[in-house]
């Protein structure tokens, strides 16, 4: 008891329980939390109206709005919602309750109500992208940009995304040591792979007749139709068969500024009109339109628009696939894709796919279950080490309970500064546990090694302490030399291994070696 | 190819405790008779570490010879494309043939997670393919759905990069690691003493990686500098017992030192053994192994060879021994 009364005297010990209470508060965890967690709400959906958004990137995983009962079913899992939705009737009101609040709308459709979600975190420890499955892209720019012209880049980009309908979306920028600039994005949870496309277009839309420019993509478009009513598959065109598959028309309508309209109205008036067979009347040149200098369609323009204003224009393009309903999802997904760069308007620069990853979720579960097993056995393989090697049961107390606050504390470091946790930042973690474990021994040592030797008597015990601390700092100094070129390397692939690999040694010298150090005087002192 | 190496674990998690429980013992006549051959015969013992680094050398030049490049690299270092698929499949071979038919011009490599006779996932890598070609022809044979397989393409340019980028990080983890060092103990004699015997593990540990047919992937460079780290934590601790505070004579600054010494190693060594056995992951499982056997190459080149370098400046100096 008194032990303990003298540890509890000790501010290194009152250090180390505050920052262990303060890592409890940043993680957060609930292993008993029910319910599915909103990932995306799409914009003008039900849902939307009904009120409820979509969580900010920025928000921590433990108080992003989770969906708790619809209809006062409770809602367990993403299969339970899944199943809920789809068997629900059309045309009823839904009553969804989550953790902030209660939302009614009309149902109408799975896709009218724009939800998407996923299983409700436990914690608020973020999962890099190879623990929790998703997409990554890294791009490099075809040249180099200045600070101001990256942050246009990215916010353009963002906006792409946002206007595609995805979220929980992470776009950086990120450099290596010889100075190449790269653009990753990452997207949780799923496989999207064909976002990789849309990224990488710089999405240069221009409309001409002729040689003349008459608008572009972005400034001169004011509206961009995206309902149903205005554009979706071709019902004129609709699909046709081909020797190898199916091909598939779309259409969606556009508004064009004042400015353009005019511009458009110039140059049809300077053209001539012909018919075909049917007597209908067109001008003599198309409107041709470029996609990323690549010219994707050529439009007839009536007769009747000939010198006139007209902001309204029809857009057409189309897609192919082995059967019909790949060809339809193909034009589909070129129209969104095409929608979203008018809308957004074009990159600055032209950009390469330099890498994509598309990681599984279900393989990024078992690695992660895997790595607590490991972690937990490792801690168990030292202690027996350690063990054996003192011969006391009670000295690998106090390193045990250092080894697993030390984990606790790394994790909770990097839920605090937002640091996802992947595969290389688990290596990381037992890396800072090996060092832990081997400052504990430098320690021990000098603690029980002098207790033998003659000149033990001389050496006080801050003495001892101040010798195995020279070692200890020494070492912590050489770590971080060896991690923090790894920071800035090779697109900052291998940073979650630095990260967690700093953070753990400088909690570990700074916060929990002081406090080992007390606990073993507290042992070996009460003999 | 890792069978070799999991027997060395074996061997070392149950040799190690005897070896401390013997140093640790009241001397018996054997062990004696070892610890006068080991602190007389000092030099002769230099042999060992040198041996190996040679050796190391010869085989790293030997795979230089036959692939223009001294270390072998996987797709993450050096760009292709990496498909891991979360199923069993009982036909290996099978596979590999259909797939070698398929694409003559493309390099291909599979691997097998789990056992040999319990294939509990595959690892299909590849360079010169087209993604979508190489997943089309993969499905042929196996059941892919959107969640049970991840896909990793690296683009050449970025992987070169990437390898010549962690390259100069090992490098600037040398030069930093070296001030620290002499900062801490103004002797530019045992830095140089520490940095060598570092680079000995580094280059002795390559070799063997070479000979058990490892390619090295960006986890695998992590290791290596983790490697330095620890490698010069055991340097540190000998540099500290016999420069810094000596009381002893030099047999027993040395011993007290190793004692030390070898239970961070036992204890690295037992949670990294652990790990690599039983860890699912390529990436991690890579990692561990180059820290398995760097360890035990570490304690030959900073108790035998970082000892001799430091023992032969005390001598020339100080005419100790």
């Amino acid at each position: 008891m008194g032990k303990i009364k003298s540890l509890l005297g000790n501010w290194r010990i009152w250090i180390y329980l505050v920052f262990f209470v303060i890592t409890l508060l940043a993680i957060n965890p609930n292993p008993f939390i029910e319910g599915v967690t909103i990932r995306t709400v799409a914009s003008n959906s039900s849902a939307f109206n009904a009120g409820m958004s979509s969580p900010s990137p920025s928000d921590a995983p433990m108080s992003r709005e989770r969906i708790e009962k619809i209809n006062n079913i409770p809602v367990k899992s993403v299969e339970e919602f899944e199943k809920i939705i789809s068997n629900f009737p059309k045309n009823t009101t839904l009553t969804i309750k989550t953790s902030e609040s209660t939302y009614s709308l009309l149902f109408t459709s799975k896709e009218k109500l724009g939800l998407s979600v996923y299983e409700a975190p436990k914690s608020n420890i973020i999962l890099g992208l190879d623990l929790q499955g998703g997409t990554r892209v890294v791009l490099q720019p075809e040249k180099k940009l200045s600070t101001d012209d990256m942050g246009i880049l990215l916010d353009n980009m963002k906006r792409r995304i946002d206007v595609f309908g995805l979220t929980d979306t992470v776009v950086r920028s990120s450099s290596d040591l010889t100075g190449n600039q790269f653009i990753i994005i990452e997207v949780a949870g799923a496989n999207e792979e064909e976002v990789k496309d849309l990224l990488a277009k710089q999405g240069k839309f221009e409309a001409k007749i002729g040689n003349e420019t008459t608008f572009l993509g972005g400034k001169d478009i004011t509206y961009v139709c995206r309902t149903a009513e205005c554009s979706g598959i071709d019902p004129q065109q609709g699909c046709q068969k081909y020797a190898e598959g199916y091909a598939c028309a779309f259409r969606f309508s556009i508004s064009l500024s004042k400015a353009a309209a005019e511009r458009q109205a110039n140059i049809t008036n300077n053209l001539g009109v012909s018919y075909n067979q049917y007597g209908e009347g067109y001008l003599d040149k198309p409107l041709d339109l470029y996609l990323d200098d690549v010219l994707v369609d050529s439009l007839q323009i009536s007769s009747e628009l000939k010198g006139s204003a007209s902001t309204d224009i029809s857009i057409s393009g189309s897609g192919a696939g082995r059967d019909r309903s790949a060809a339809i999802k193909d034009a589909q997904q070129n129209m969104k894709q095409l929608q979203t760069v008018l809308i957004t308007g074009s990159l600055p620069v032209k950009l390469d796919i330099i890498k994509t990853d598309n990681l599984s979720p279900s393989l990024g579960k078992e690695f992660l279950a895997n790595a607590i097993l490991i972690s937990f056995l490792s801690i168990i393989a030292v202690t027996l080490v350690v063990i054996i090697r003192y011969r006391r049961v009670k000295i690998a107390i106090p390193i045990i309970t250092i080894i697993t606050s030390e984990i606790l504390l790394i994790l909770g470091v990097a839920a605090l500064l937002k640091q996802n946790l992947d595969i290389a930042g688990i290596a990381g973690i037992i890396v800072a546990i090996g060092t832990g474990v081997d400052d504990q021994i430098v320690i021990t040592d000098e603690i029980l090694g002098h207790e033998t030797e003659k000149d033990s008597k001389y050496l006080s015990w801050k003495q001892k302490i101040k010798k195995a601390f020279f070692i200890v700092f020494a070492a912590y100094f050489a770590t971080i030399a060896a991690m923090t070129p790894l920071l800035f390397a090779g697109a900052g692939l291998l940073k979650g291994f630095a990260v967690t690999t700093i953070i753990g040694v400088t909690n570990g010298v700074f916060i929990t070696r002081p406090a080992f150090a007390e606990m073993m005087r507290a042992l070996i002192e009460e003999k | 190819m890792y069978r070799l190496s999991v027997s060395i674990i074996f061997i070392n998690r149950t040799l190690f405790p005897r070896i401390l429980v013997k140093l640790g013992s009241k001397k018996s006549e054997s062990g004696n008779r070892v610890k006068d051959f080991y602190i007389k015969e000092y030099k002769k013992l230099f042999l060992i570490p040198l041996i190996l680094f040679l050796i190391s050398g010869a085989i790293l030049f030997n795979t230089y010879n036959k692939t223009g490049e001294a270390i072998r690299r996987d797709v993450s270092l050096k760009g292709g494309i990496s498909v891991t698929i979360n199923l069993g499949y009982d036909d290996m071979p099978g596979l590999e043939k259909f797939l070698f038919d398929k694409f003559p011009d493309s390099s291909i490599h599979l691997r097998t997670i789990g056992s040999t006779n319990n294939v509990a996932g595959i690892i299909i890598e590849a360079s010169d393919i087209d993604e979508d070609a190489l997943i089309d022809a993969i499905k042929e044979k196996i059941t892919l759905t959107k969640n049970n397989y991840s896909v990793e393409t690296m683009g050449s340019s970025l992987g070169d990069s990437f390898f010549k980028q962690m390259f100069v990080a090992v490098l600037l983890a040398f030069v930093s690691m070296g001030v620290v060092f002499q900062i801490y103990f103004k002797n530019i004699y045992a830095t140089l003493a520490a940095l060598f015997s570092a680079f000995m593990d580094i280059f002795i540990t390559l070799g063997i990686m070479d000979i058990l047919g490892v390619r090295l992937t960006a986890g695998g460079i992590a290791a290596y500098l983790m490697l330095i780290g620890y490698s010069i934590d055991t340097s540190i601790l000998i540099s500290t017992k016999l420069l810094k505070d000596r009381t002893d004579e030099i047999s027993k600054a040395i011993f007290g030192a190793m004692k030390t010494g070898f239970t961070m190693s036992a204890a690295g060594i037992a949670a990294t053994g652990v790990s690599f056995l039983l860890t699912n992951n390529t990436t991690l499982k890579q990692i561990m192994l180059i820290l398995i056997v760097g360890l035990i190459i570490d304690l030959l080149t900073t108790w035998i060879g970082n000892v001799a370098f430091l023992r032969y400046y005390l001598e020339k100096k100080h005419g100790q021994n």
